[in-house]
């Protein structure tokens, strides 16, 4: 085992990785379009927990492509924000959106969780899906989650999560996009960093199986373009086979219960 | 000290209506979850308690709600309502979906006697077999019913038998008929190269596929003996063989029972999948209409079993979740799921297409707003259908669309060529669990999408055609024999029963359970105290 705290020597290393990663081909061909586990469902019951209503104003820290944004914008009929540190990732987002007929009620722009662009309690809620633990200064992004909320606003998080022994050894050595999980906490601990910001704790869930799908999707992928497209593997540097082997590993520790994914879902207090 | 209230032990989820599995007269039912299973449990006025399981896995079936689909009309309904669900057959303008699939039994005749056959089919002097007429009839109906109907499977009795069955695919081919199934044990196959060059000749004629459905129950002896009565692997081969020869593909059909061939599920899926004419696997827990081997309604076989027993048999290639509910029949009556193979030198990996595709984003009727490709869903709608048949052109060309969408979902860039390379590299696997007198819900039978066509111009639900009293009336009507109602081979009743002409189980005196004693007459409707059919 090694621990989950990371060294300082990378520690600064981590967000520039992630954000790199995310913009990478090795990631977008392993993770696909849609980047955190439990897909839209997840995405659904945790806007579920948020007390939407028509009109809000709502940011999605760590966008992504924006589908969660989109999602929120069409079911719950708030205006959503979405920030993201991948300036390629802000464009496709903004692209996607224009097409889906959302570009006025859904915005992107470039940002960093632990500087967000944005006004003080400007937004009724926030989400964050599978990002925090990518964040090197999670203490400094939770109380800009804070600070962008309104009094009774809400967050909402999904995360993966490692327990307290970290994760296995076997897992520990793999460098790219598992390197941003690397940093991933205990669900207790995500917990208790939303309430050093001064948020109140509503909901924590286990998600575990929603990871567990995650793993058995990457798997699949590989396998499709080992058919279709192999140079595409090989030009972005994944060699299947090792990619497999931490697969089962991984599957390993989600068994174990090593590694987890969690819904929480806290409010900033009125006033 | 004062009575203490207790909970019941199980959570009550649906009221609906079944039949008594010994005098098939209709009575309210109820759904149960107990243990995370779903169970089904009635009250008969003359016969008491029954109670079976329906499902295995109660999540799922209560989470395979939001794939139910909208139904579609069809052209035209065959029957009126008048005493309700499931006394009309049909189809009556009450029921839901349209025809996906039509079954036309040419004949109650079979070269086997199996031990387990819910047709109560064999070498039996006193059935009936169709002519020329009544097949153009049948499928006539069919034509108007669905305009140009999906699928039309000819089944018996051993339809390979009727010396005319090449004349009833001629007659199905001259219709706007997009695909014709032969449902076989494979005897004929295995021996007469002649007649399955003859289909493979009719494969793609009139741009109507032929396919064989290839009973396949395993590949131990035993197996064969148990649930065939006779050693049939060396014909099995043949008839694969064969067909691989001639270019006809193949649907490989396993009944699975408790205790005898649930250990050879991952098995058939392997030898399926390196089978040059096999495309697909359709694993049907033993339905125990008809005739069938004695069993336990609490502890019978459900899709969800089976799917377990396939993730469990085949670890590399299946994982919770790659089997999805289908949309066009109440959606936990069949799971399908589809698998891209790429046969390495070394070992044959396969990916499950539900992990490209998230096919919930698409599929979910109930939560689902955003709608981001119409195209998709339809494509997907085709495969997640009754009438998805391998190598017939709407699948493959819906294959073809969702191997594209998982492709662009995984990198952003479609790759058309290879989409179509993909759809040819498919494999499908359907799980289905057709009801029985126990477990009928006419819930799912009034949205029920595989039917019977009988010779008198009715469209009838199949699971309503073997457990609720029509495959007797219309045998009856048929071969000018009586035929009197079967009731399950449950270890429960079988003091109450005895050995029909056919094998199967009948009440010991017919008068005890049929019209013959007085009823009350029922204030509810639902429980008019008669018979579900009568003739």
């Amino acid at each position: 085992m090694v621990s989950a705290e990371p060294g300082p020597a990378w520690a600064d290393d981590v967000k520039a990785c992630c954000a790199a990663a995310y913009g990478t081909d090795a990631v977008a061909l392993l993770l696909g379009t849609a980047y955190h586990p439990g897909g839209l469902a997840l995405t659904r019951r945790l806007a579920g927990a948020l007390s939407l209503a028509p009109g809000q104003r709502v940011l999605d820290v760590a966008a992504g492509p924006g589908a969660t944004a989109r999602l929120l914008a069409l079911e719950h009929e708030v205006l959503v924000d979405g920030v993201d540190l991948g300036e390629h990732t802000v464009l496709s987002a903004r692209e996607a959106t224009v097409r889906a007929g959302l570009a006025e009620r859904v915005a992107f722009r470039v940002g960093d969780a632990e500087q967000l662009p944005v006004t003080d309690a400007g937004y009724d809620a926030l989400v964050c899906e599978c990002a925090l633990c990518t964040f090197p200064d999670k203490t400094v992004a939770a109380a800009e989650f804070a600070r962008a909320l309104r009094p009774g606003g809400r967050v909402g998080i999904t995360d993966v999560t490692v327990a307290p022994e970290g994760l296995p050894a076997e897992l520990a050595g793999i460098t790219g996009w598992v390197a941003c999980i690397a940093d991933a906490r205990p669900s207790a601990d995500y917990e208790q960093l939303l309430v050093d910001a001064g948020l109140r704790p509503l909901r924590r869930e286990r998600h575990d199986t929603a990871i567990a799908r995650m793993v058995d999707e990457i798997e699949a992928r590989i396998g499709m373009f080992e058919m279709t497209a192999p140079e595409r593997l090989a030009a972005a540097g994944v060699d299947a086979e090792a990619v497999r082997g931490y697969l089962v590993a991984a599957r390993r520790a989600v068994e174990a219960g090593t590694i987890g994914y969690t819904l929480l879902v806290a409010e900033k207090p009125a006033a | 000290m004062a009575p203490r209230q207790h909970d019941r032990d199980e959570v009550f989820v649906e009221y609906t209506k079944s039949v008594c599995p010994v005098c098939k007269v209709v009575v309210d039912a109820q759904v149960n979850i107990r243990d995370n299973k779903v169970y089904l449990r009635k009250r008969c006025r003359e016969h008491g308690w029954f109670e079976a399981l329906v499902y295995g896995d109660a999540q799922t079936y209560t989470e395979s709600a939001r794939f139910n689909k909208p139904g579609t009309l069809p052209l035209s309904f065959q029957t009126e309502v008048k005493d309700g669900c499931p006394s009309d057959c049909g189809l009556c303008p009450e029921h839901k979906q349209h025809a996906c699939l039509g079954i036309i039994e040419v004949n109650t005749g079979c070269n086997l006697d199996c031990p387990i056959c819910f047709a109560d089919s064999g070498h039996q002097p006193d059935g009936y077999s169709i002519t020329h007429s009544q097949c153009e009839h049948m499928l006539d109906t069919f034509v108007e019913a669905e305009g140009e109907p999906e699928v039309v499977m000819f089944s018996g009795g051993e339809p390979t038998i009727h010396k005319h069955i090449l004349d009833f695919v001629d007659l199905a081919q001259q219709r706007p008929i997009k695909v014709v199934n032969l449902n076989t044990n494979g005897i004929r196959l295995a021996s007469d190269r002649r007649f399955v060059r003859a289909l493979g000749e009719r494969n793609g004629r009139n741009g109507t596929s032929v396919n064989v459905y290839l009973q396949f129950d395993g590949f131990d002896r035993d197996t064969h003996l148990e649930i065939r009565g006779r050693d049939l692997r060396d014909h099995k081969r043949r008839a694969l063989d064969n067909c691989a020869e001639e270019g006809v593909t193949v649907t490989l059909v396993a009944a699975i029972e408790c205790g005898l061939n649930e250990h050879e599920v991952g098995d058939i899926v392997r030898f399926g999948v390196e089978h040059p004419a096999v495309r697909s696997v359709s694993f049907q827990p033993v339905t125990h209409s008809g005739r069938h081997v004695a069993f336990d309604p609490l502890t019978r076989l459900t899709n969800s079993d089976v799917i377990e027993l396939v993730n469990a048999q085949c670890p590399d290639w299946f994982r919770p979740g790659d089997f999805v509910p289908v949309p066009c029949c109440f959606p936990t009556c069949r799971s399908i799921s589809y698998l891209l193979v790429d046969r390495k030198p070394h070992r044959t990996d396969v990916v499950p297409i539900p992990r490209l595709v998230n096919i919930d984003d698409h599929l979910d009727y109930v939560s689902n707003r955003v709608m981001p490709d119409p195209a998709l869903r339809s494509a997907l709608e085709k495969l997640w259908s009754a009438s998805a048949f391998m190598g017939t052109p709407a699948t493959m060309e819906s294959l073809e669309t969702a191997a594209a969408a998982a492709e662009c979902e995984a990198c952003g860039i479609e790759l058309p060529e290879s989409a179509k390379e993909l759809g040819e590299r498919a494999f499908m696997i359907v799980v289905q669990d057709f009801q029985d007198p126990y477990t009928l819900n006419v819930k799912q039978l009034m949205k029920c999408c595989v039917e019977e066509i009988t010779p008198d111009g009715r469209i009838i639900p199949f699971c309503a055609y073997n457990s609720v009293g029509y495959r007797e009336q219309v045998r009856s009507q048929m071969s000018g024999v009586s035929v009197a109602d079967v009731v399950p081979n449950a270890h429960e009743l079988a003091d109450d029963t005895v050995e029909s002409p056919y094998g199967s189980r009948v009440v010991a005196d017919a008068a005890e359970a049929g019209d013959g004693g007085q009823r009350p007459v029922a204030a509810d409707t639902t429980n008019v105290g008669r018979k579900a059919v009568q003739w």
